[in-house]
């Protein structure tokens, strides 16, 4: 490795305890400001909006709702709306307006058990479309909503009648390249990844990492299918290259063995999309970088283009706590600036920085 | 702290031992610094920091550091860090860093200040939205499951439950179909659908934050693609970035783009836009000069390098080109006949390069096909097309035996001739094939065979399945207990595979319905369509044809017999007939996934036989009342549910105009890309009869008259649009070029100005209003003494074809005021009156209309109206009628009119008679004695208008 200075350096900018469990935490996009979602201890659930200022975080907004909240996303709202989707402990959307966060403005029973996973698309001038929210839960189904429809979801991907249902832990929008085309990445506790074409209503491959499936990402939602990583229970990431599926293969893939234990999230960086960071159950963040190979695509024996996976190097590590760092979010606007949220009941905001010269 | 685990797993291979412990002497430096085994070395350096053997930092550190000459990129040197703060950093980089954040935080809170003040736009916005996703669809977790479920018939004879057959039948089949086209020949699919990325992102309704926000992000998707040599990518997403807003660095990072590619031309169109904005772009420069090289313009090239060189004497990149350039001009100089040669490369250069391009576009639309999964619609022969059909109709027979096969491919031959026979007694029409199929001698022969067969088969139910679990004497409708045990032994057979078999029994069942004279048409029309689903999986797709028709005349718009007749069709390449009954079906239920993908792939199939004209070929498709969900199912719902379906269904009319708005409106759009404006026009016009309100579609229509050279109706399409969205700059740019068209350059130049007033950057509308500028001084200009004659043919001119368009104003023009609304309470009946009134030159309507008009009005009501024309027009007005009666409503109407949109423009263009007038009616004014107006008044008023 070359000299410590000139990689990356994770700087940890403000550090507030909380007095709750705090499960998600993400940026308000064109703002200073982030939302932080988790469950008092009393059970009940709690929206915060902080505002970063003069190195310290300010507390701007504190409700208090009835279910502990598990997950948010803001990808499916307009700039100038920035309503936040939010999935509770209960199976229930929820879509609120920030500025009067009282009355949800969509609200529906999702699922028949936790949220354990959501994202938005359409959004935010992120990817072409209808703008949709997928949620994932316990129940084993994945549900893809529409706020422009009350009540039923417009897609809904669940086991057939017989088949054991699966604990859905996470669900990840990609593909929106047009106002067609759309994917869904669901992962689950047995090591399924399941891949749905929305455009054609189907699912277009699965494969199995042998362990729970904790978080997918693909690199962009917004993009022609790049490159999807898939983090696991036992520490291993798993980074696919989408561009070219062969039909028995599948998608080329490269893991990586990097925490000792659980990684709970992987987050792309808005500005550099072979950029991610990782954070791991035993308090600490690893930053990738995904190197390309020379050619991404090649012919195998049968003449079939099956893809080539590249490399992932190693930025930087370090240790924040020793609990798990549950959730990690890169501020859309600002390059370096993140957001992260760990169940030592505190949330971080942390600078990177020469990420535009890695 | 990893390591440990990382290298448990790597220390399994035997050339080392790496199991075994380490040899103390091996920890030594020399010993170390000898080793080239990483993977002992990593061992050791393990052992080391365990402190098993002692602790040496020194020698870690020395370990470390060798491990790093040979590895860099080690596992085992992975170390957790404790997270940095502000303090392990240089004062000099955290105030930079602290200092950065703190001007992002500023920026952003006056960013989201102007987020929050825009949120008018918001509505605007969505009208631009997909329409949702339209049903909820189920998709199987697993391919696997349904993988099973297709082998289960092979093994056991019990595929599913009859009541699970029919609702699935149809679309599983075609999804089956579909599998195994992927399964046989799946291709790899590749996704590098760039082509399908629209070049271009409509920003139209967004606030500038937005816009910037928006091309931002397009253009760091553009570097990512660019970063991973995803070249042809990364100009597509700049060329969106630009699309948004044209930023120099876009057009540097496409120039850079283009020059991967090879592009040059292209990229020599960046630099140069980009040495527009900014003219001294040190990196457009260096980048023509690249360009420059490859042309072959050696001279151009040398020149951009001194540029920058003398901006930047230590750039490397421009040094080492120049000096390339210099030495192949020296070998050019050398050669003396060097001068024609230069030429000539430049000249294969350029030839390359379209070719080049050719290929890429070639290479490109090879891509896109196999990135499309969804198999058997890519063939262009339709003959293998067919066959596929043909075999997957035939797939549930082929799932049995050889044997069973055969036999049931003989029993099958003879029913065919059965069922001539018996359609013919129930006086089905024939279709011509089917008469040629069977010769009508045969006919008479087995028609009695049948009778025979029927008979029997109605005394003593023959079979062998009559043992089987399932009760065969249920009761089925209305059927009487022979014929329900026929029906249901048909079934059961059917689900068994044995299709021949079920055919007999439907065929007796049939023969025995009509025997017995009973009256229900539901059961008779079950088992018709029973009996075309067994002809369909035998392939008997004619047969099958026949009976879903005479199932459709018992219950018309039943789902089952249309899609299997449509299924039918299709297998007969019969494409028109397929598409309308898929059509059919899907106005009864859109859910029908599988009515969807076949009607887009027959589409396909009819535009590449009858080309874009295919929709004119169709037969009709018939229109499906919206009671034909009702019908299809019992007779006798409660009022409730008749409510509820009532509801549903008039939702579901509402969201089927939502769909067939947005499928004419692309349709439409479609077709003025294709520049046939006429077609788009009709289009058009269907989508205004569906949604009179939709701005977009009056301006798009204004487009196509436009292009068709229709102006006062694409004028009158643009008034429209402008009354549901004042402030539309298009239909304001449109309406410029039909008023330039009508020769109405005053109008025309109000309304570019208008558009520039919004847009200063909409450079079309600058060019426009020049060229008319210097119209409008010309037709001013060159009939300078006798000029109310000259304008007034040019004023009539216009005013003829509003005759034309404006039915209403047509009356008037015959029977003076007749039509005239002289009460008017709404902009737009202000408009039409005064228009009316104008376009006879009635003076006398108008000043009536103004009369009964609240001068406060007057600006609200002309809107954005206002031209040169209608100012002189209600000028005459007021003068010539109104001043002697009411003197003091001429003046306050003058003193509200010069409040209205656009006046100040307008006015500067009022030619000379028309001011002429103003000030004589000026004059007149404050020639009057009036208590409620004073001479300094008028005179006030004068000034602003003179």
């Amino acid at each position: 490795m070359s000299s410590p200075l000139s990689k990356p350096q994770i700087i940890t900018h403000i550090q507030k305890s909380l007095n709750y469990t705090v499960f998600d935490s993400k940026w308000i996009p064109c703002s200073a400001k982030f939302v932080c979602l988790g469950n008092f201890p009393s059970g009940t659930g709690v929206i915060q909006i902080y505002e970063v200022h003069q190195g310290e975080a300010q507390l701007i907004k504190e409700v208090e709702k009835p279910k502990a909240i598990k997950c948010g996303t803001f990808g499916a709202t307009s700039l100038q709306q920035r309503h936040i989707a939010t999935g509770d402990f209960d199976g229930n959307l929820n879509i609120w307006n920030l500025e009067t966060p009282d009355v949800p403005v969509y609200a529906v029973k999702a699922h028949k058990e936790i949220v354990n996973s959501i994202d938005g698309v359409g959004g935010l001038g992120i990817g072409d479309g209808a703008p949709e929210i997928v949620t994932g839960s316990r129940d084993g189904t994945v549900k893809v909503w529409d706020p422009r429809q009350k009540d039923s979801p417009v897609a809904n991907m669940e086991p057939m009648e017989g088949e054991t249902k699966r604990d859905c832990w996470t669900v990840a929008f990609g593909h929106a390249f047009n106002d067609q085309d759309r994917c869904v990445c669901a992962g689950y506790d047995n090591g399924d990844i399941k891949l749905f074409d929305l455009r054609n209503m189907s699912l277009r491959w699965e494969t199995n990492i042998k362990n729970g499936v904790c978080c997918v990402e693909f690199d962009r939602k917004d993009i022609n299918m790049n490159k999807l990583v898939a983090t696991s229970l036992e520490g291993k990431f798993h980074v696919f290259d989408m561009r070219t599926q062969h039909p028995t293969k599948g998608f080329a893939s490269v893991s990586e063995k990097a925490h000792k234990s659980t990684i709970w999230q992987v987050r792309h960086l808005p500005q550099n999309r072979d950029i991610f960071m990782t954070t791991g159950g035993a308090g600490n963040l690893h930053l990738w970088k995904y190197e390309y190979p020379a050619q991404r695509c090649k012919k195998d024996s049968d003449g079939v283009d099956v893809g080539v996976a590249g490399s992932v190097n190693l930025l930087q590590n370090v240790t924040l706590s020793t609990q798990p760092i549950a959730s990690l979010d890169w501020s859309p606007d600002k390059q370096g600036l993140c957001v992260c949220s760990g169940f030592d009941q505190s949330v971080r905001v942390l600078i990177v920085t020469k990420l535009n010269i890695v | 702290m990893s390591e440990d685990a990382v290298f448990s797993l790597q220390s399994h291979s035997t050339t080392v031992d790496y199991r075994g412990k380490v040899p103390v002497e091996h920890l030594d430096y020399d010993y170390i610094e000898k080793c080239k085994d990483v993977r002992y070395l990593e061992k050791i350096l393990r052992i080391l920091r365990s402190g098993e053997e002692g602790i040496y930092p020194h020698l870690i550190k020395f370990c470390e550091s060798h491990l790093e000459k040979l590895d860099p990129k080690s596992r085992a040197l992975r170390k957790a860090m404790p997270v940095a703060t502000a303090a392990s950093l240089s004062k000099d980089e955290w105030s930079q860093i602290a200092d950065e954040l703190k001007r992002w935080q500023e920026e952003t809170k006056k960013t989201e200040t102007t987020l929050k003040h825009q949120s008018v736009f918001d509505d605007l916005v969505k009208e631009n939205m997909p329409p949702v996703r339209g049903s909820n669809c189920f998709v199987p977790l697993s391919q696997k499951t349904v993988l099973q479920e297709r082998k289960k018939p092979s093994k056991c004879a019990l595929p599913r439950d009859y009541r699970e057959w029919d609702k699935f039948d149809v679309e599983k089949e075609c999804q089956k179909i579909e599998e195994d086209v992927e399964k046989t020949d799946p291709p790899a699919i590749i996704n590098s659908g760039h082509p399908k990325i629209k070049t271009q992102v409509d920003t139209s309704l967004l606030s500038q934050q937005e816009k910037l926000f928006l091309a931002n992000r397009e253009k760091d998707k553009g570097n990512e693609a660019f970063r991973a040599k995803d070249y042809e990518e990364a100009v597509t997403y700049y060329s969106r970035s630009l699309s948004i807003i044209t930023t120099v660095a876009a057009y540097n990072n496409r120039a850079q783009a283009e020059i991967k590619l090879e592009h040059w031309h292209n990229a020599l169109k960046d630099c140069l836009s980009v040495l527009e904005l900014e003219p001294g772009n040190l990196k457009a420069l260096l980048r023509r000069a690249v360009v420059y090289n490859h042309m072959g313009n050696f001279h151009m090239a040398t020149e951009d390098l001194r540029t920058v060189l003398r901006e930047e004497p230590q750039n490397t990149a421009a040094t080492q080109l120049l000096s390339q350039i210099e030495k192949k001009t020296e070998e050019c100089q050398q050669e003396k006949q060097c001068k024609g040669k230069k030429i000539l490369i430049q000249e294969i250069e350029e030839a390359d390069n379209q070719t080049d391009g050719d290929n890429k576009a070639h290479k490109t639309a090879c891509l896109v096909q196999p990135s499309q999964p969804v198999g058997g619609e890519e063939r262009s022969a339709t003959p293998v097309e067919r066959g596929d059909m043909g075999n997957a109709h035939k797939k549930p027979h082929g799932r049995g035996d050889g044997g069973p096969h055969a036999e049931s491919n003989n029993s099958h031959h003879e029913h065919r001739r059965n069922r001539g026979g018996s359609s013919d007694k129930y006086k089905v029409p024939h279709d011509s094939k089917e008469k040629v199929a069977n010769g009508s001698s045969k006919r008479g022969s087995t028609a009695s065979v049948q009778g025979d067969q029927s008979g029997s088969g109605k005394a003593t139910p023959v079979g062998g399945n009559a043992g089987e679990t399932v009760n065969l004497d249920a009761p089925c409708g209305a059927l009487p207990p022979p014929l329900a045990r026929l029906k249901n032994e048909g079934n059961l057979l059917f689900k068994n595979g044995q299709f021949a078999d079920a055919l007999e029994k439907y065929s007796q069942a049939i023969q025995g319905y009509t025997d017995s004279g009973i009256d229900s048409p539901e059961d008779l029309c079950i088992l018709y369509s029973n009996r075309a689903a067994c002809y369909l999986k035998d392939g008997n797709s004619q047969d099958c044809i026949q009976d879903c028709t005479s199932a459709l005349e018992l219950q018309p718009f039943s789902l089952k017999p249309l899609l299997r007749r449509a299924m039918a069709y299709e297998s007969l390449e019969r494409y028109r007939k397929a598409y309308v009954d898929y059509k059919t079906v899907l106005q009864i239920d859109v859910s029908v996934q599988a009515a969807h993908d076949s009607v887009n792939r027959i589409t396909r199939l009819l535009i590449e036989q009858d080309g874009p004209e295919w929709r004119e070929k169709l037969p009709e498709i018939p229109l499906v009342p919206l009671s034909a969900q009702q019908h299809r199912r019992e007779e006798p719902p409660s009022a409730e549910i008749l409510q509820a379906r009532a509801e549903k269904a008039a939702r579901d009319a509402e969201r089927k105009a939502e769909v067939r708005f947005s499928a004419l409106k692309q349709e439409g759009n479609d077709f003025v890309k294709k520049s046939q404006y006429q077609d788009a026009l009709e289009k058009y016009t269907e989508c205004l009869k569906l949604k009179p309100e939709e701005c977009a579609i009056y301006t798009n229509r204004a487009l196509c008259y436009l292009k068709l050279e229709r102006f006062a109706e694409a004028k009158q399409d643009c008034d429209a649009a402008l009354k549901l969205e004042p402030t539309n700059k298009k239909a304001f740019y449109r309406r410029a070029m039909a008023n330039k068209g009508l020769k109405d350059y005053l109008a025309c130049s109000s309304d570019l100005q208008e558009v520039l007033q919004q847009d200063p950057n909409v450079q079309e509308a600058e060019k426009e209003l020049e060229e008319v500028t210097k119209l409008l001084r010309q037709s001013l200009a060159s009939p300078s003494p006798n000029k109310p004659r000259k304008t007034v043919p040019i004023t009539e001119v216009e005013d003829d074809e509003n005759v034309t368009a404006v039915p209403n104003s047509k009356n008037s023009c015959k029977g003076e005021d007749i039509s005239i609304n002289l009460q008017p309470t709404s902009a737009y009946e202000f408009g039409q009156s005064l228009n009316a009134a104008r376009s006879s030159g009635n003076t006398v309507a108008c000043a009536e209309l103004l009369a009964s008009t609240a001068p406060e009005m007057l600006p609200q009501f002309l809107s954005t109206q206002l031209d040169g024309h209608t100012i002189s027009f209600i000028m005459q007005a007021l003068h010539s009628h109104l001043l002697e009666k009411d003197p003091y409503l001429v003046y306050q109407h003058l003193n509200h009119l010069h409040t209205a949109d656009r006046f100040s423009v307008v006015l500067m263009l009022l030619e000379k008679d028309e001011r002429h007038h103003m000030t004589q009616l000026f004059e007149h004014l404050s020639a009057v004695q009036s208590t409620q107006f004073t001479k300094n008044d008028v005179q006030n008023l004068a000034n602003k208008y003179i």
